[in-house]
C-alpha cells in the first residue's frame, strides 16, 4: 500500500510543478493593451502597447499621461499655468521682458526655428498674430455657422507684419525667450504636437515599454514594432468621410513616425466654401493644393512640421524638398482623391 | 535480505501496476473533465461585438453590433450624440456640438476603435470585436 502513496504523491508533485510551470508562463506572456485618454493637446491620444497585466500597462501609461500633460501645458497658448513659465507667458511678455523658460521650450522653439528654415518659411512658429485672428473668427464661424464670415485681408496682412521669425530671441545659455516685437507671438500649433510626441517615445523607452504605438491626435509614433516583431500598420484615413472605405492605404511603421495635415477634419464654412485650420504664410489664407499630406519619418516632430510645410506647399516644390531630405517620405491625397507619393514612401493596399 | 527483496519486487510492481493503472485512469479522466469544463467556459463567455457607451468616462451602455438600432445619447446638460448601429457597424450620424469631428469619424466595427466626441465628452468603443488588421490611423 506503501507503494500507492509514494505513486499519489509522485503524481502530485507533478502535476503542481506543471501548474506551477503554466502560471509562470502565463504570467509571463505579453497581453496586448490599449488606452485612451482625452485631457492633452485638445485631442484623442490612443497608446497601444503590451504588458504582462492590466495594472502594468495602466502604471505605465499612466506615466506617459503625466508626462505629455507637462507637454501640454508648456505648448499652451491661450492657459497659463501655476509654477512654470510657457508659450502664453512669452507671447505676453512680448515686447516687454525676457522669460525664463524650460529647456523643452528651447529645445522646441529651436526646432521651430529650423524648420522655417528648411522649408523656405512653409512652416512659421511666429506667426501667431495671423493665427490667432483666422481662430477667432474659425470658433465664431464654428459656434454660428449662419453668421460665418472670413477675417478681413487688411487685418491679415497688418498683422503679417508681425511675424518676423529673427525677433525671436533665444539664449541657450541663460534658457531665456524673448520676443522682441510686442505685437508678434508664438503659436506652436504645426511642432508642438509632434515634438511632444518624439520626447514621449523616448521616454516610453525609459521606463521600459520596447513595443508601444502612441497617437496623439493622428499624430503617430512607433516605439519598436509589435511584440511578435512585425511592425506596426497604421492606416492613412480617407479625406472623404462619406466614402465606405476608412483609409486610403497602409503603411507599417517600426520606430517611426508619421504625422498627416488635412483639410477634413478641423474647418469651418463660409458662404458653402470650407476654410481649414492650416493658413500658408505665403497668403496669409487656407492653402487649396491637397486634401491631406502625410509625412514619414524618423522623428515626430519633424514630421509634424514637414506635414504642415508641405499641406502649404505645391507638389513639385513639396516633392523636391522631400527628396532632399534624408529618411523622409511623403504622401499627397489630392482634392480629387488622388494620391501621389515620394519615392521610398511604402504604401500598401487599403485594407 | 538481499534475496528476499529481490522476490518481493516482481510482487510489488505487480500492485503498483494495478494501482498505477487506476490513478492514470482516473488522472486521465481528471484532466479530460477539466479541459472539457475550461472549453465550455471559454465557449459561453466569448462574447459578441459590442459597441459600449461612455460619458465622461463612465459606461452608459452596450449594444450588439448585430441589431440594427439608433441610440440617443442624451446627456442632462442638453449635449446629445446620436449612435447608429447598422450592418455591423457603428456610426456617428448627429451631435450637438459645434464641431462635429465626431460625425465625421467613419463607421467603426473592430476591436479597440471609437467614435469620440470631445466637446460632449462621448466615447464609443468597440469591445470583444474582431482584430483590426490597422493598429491605429493618422488624420
Ligand atoms: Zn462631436
Amino acid at each position: 500500500m506503501k507503494k500507492i502513496y509514494r505513486v499519489f504523491i509522485l503524481a502530485a508533485v507533478l502535476t503542481f510543478c506543471a501548474g506551477f510551470a503554466l502560471l509562470q508562463y502565463q504570467g509571463q506572456r505579453l497581453e496586448r493593451y490599449q488606452a485612451q485618454f482625452f485631457d492633452c493637446f485638445d485631442t484623442v491620444t490612443t497608446i497601444t502597447g503590451y504588458a504582462k497585466s492590466q495594472e502594468d500597462f495602466s502604471q505605465k501609461v499612466g506615466l506617459l499621461q503625466e508626462k505629455l500633460m507637462f507637454y501640454h501645458k508648456l505648448y499652451d497658448i491661450y492657459h497659463t499655468y501655476d509654477g512654470m513659465n510657457n508659450i502664453k507667458n512669452i507671447n505676453d511678455a512680448a515686447g516687454k521682458e525676457v522669460v525664463k523658460v524650460e529647456p523643452e521650450i528651447i529645445e522646441l522653439l529651436k526646432l521651430g526655428r529650423d524648420m522655417y528654415e528648411k522649408t523656405g518659411g512653409e512652416v512659421q512658429i511666429a506667426y501667431g498674430s495671423v493665427l490667432s485672428l483666422w481662430h477667432k473668427y474659425r470658433q465664431e464661424g464654428i459656434e454660428h455657422p449662419d453668421q460665418a464670415e472670413l477675417p478681413p485681408q487688411e487685418e491679415l496682412n497688418r498683422r503679417a507684419k508681425h511675424t518676423n521669425m529673427e525677433k525671436m530671441i533665444l539664449d541657450e545659455k541663460a534658457s531665456t525667450v524673448y520676443l522682441s516685437d510686442k505685437e508678434m507671438s508664438l503659436d506652436v500649433g504645426s511642432i508642438g504636437k509632434g515634438y511632444a510626441v518624439s520626447r514621449l517615445a523616448e521616454y516610453a523607452r525609459e521606463i521600459g515599454m520596447e513595443h508601444v504605438l502612441i497617437s496623439v491626435g493622428g499624430n503617430v509614433c512607433a516605439v519598436g514594432g509589435k511584440a511578435d516583431g512585425t511592425p506596426w500598420n497604421v492606416g492613412v484615413e480617407n479625406p472623404d468621410s462619406n466614402s465606405s472605405q476608412p483609409y486610403m492605404c497602409s503603411v507599417e511603421l517600426e520606430n517611426q513616425s508619421i504625422v498627416t495635415s488635412g483639410d477634413y477634419q478641423r474647418y469651418y464654412e463660409v458662404e458653402h466654401v470650407r476654410y481649414c485650420h492650416i493658413i500658408d504664410p505665403d497668403t496669409n489664407m487656407p492653402p487649396d493644393y491637397f486634401s491631406s499630406v502625410s509625412v514619414q519619418t524618423k522623428d515626430s516632430g519633424q514630421a509634424d512640421a514637414l506635414s504642415t510645410a508641405l499641406f502649404n506647399m505645391e507638389y513639385k516644390v513639396g516633392l523636391s524638398l522631400v527628396e532632399r531630405l534624408p529618411d523622409v517620405e511623403a504622401m499627397w491625397i489630392g482634392k480629387d482623391g488622388k494620391i501621389r507619393c515620394s519615392s521610398g514612401f511604402k504604401c500598401n493596399e487599403k485594407k | 535480505m538481499e534475496r528476499m527483496e529481490k522476490s518481493a519486487v516482481p510482487a510489488d510492481l505487480n500492485v503498483m501496476k494495478k494501482n498505477d493503472l487506476r490513478l492514470i485512469a482516473a488522472l486521465v479522466i481528471l484532466a479530460a473533465a477539466a479541459f472539457g469544463g475550461v472549453m465550455l467556459y471559454a465557449r459561453l463567455s466569448t462574447k459578441e461585438p459590442e459597441a459600449v457607451v461612455y460619458l465622461e468616462g463612465e459606461e452608459k451602455g452596450r449594444y450588439p453590433l448585430s441589431e440594427n438600432i439608433t441610440i440617443e445619447i442624451r446627456q442632462e446638460n442638453g449635449n446629445c450624440n446620436i449612435l447608429q448601429i447598422k450592418d455591423g457597424k457603428a456610426d456617428m450620424i448627429e451631435a450637438s456640438c459645434p464641431d462635429k469631428v465626431c460625425v465625421r469619424q467613419h463607421p467603426v466595427s473592430r476591436q479597440g476603435e471609437s467614435l469620440v466626441c470631445l466637446p460632449n465628452q462621448a466615447v464609443v468603443e468597440i469591445q470583444n470585436g474582431q482584430e483590426a488588421e490597422i493598429d491605429t490611423s493618422t488624420n
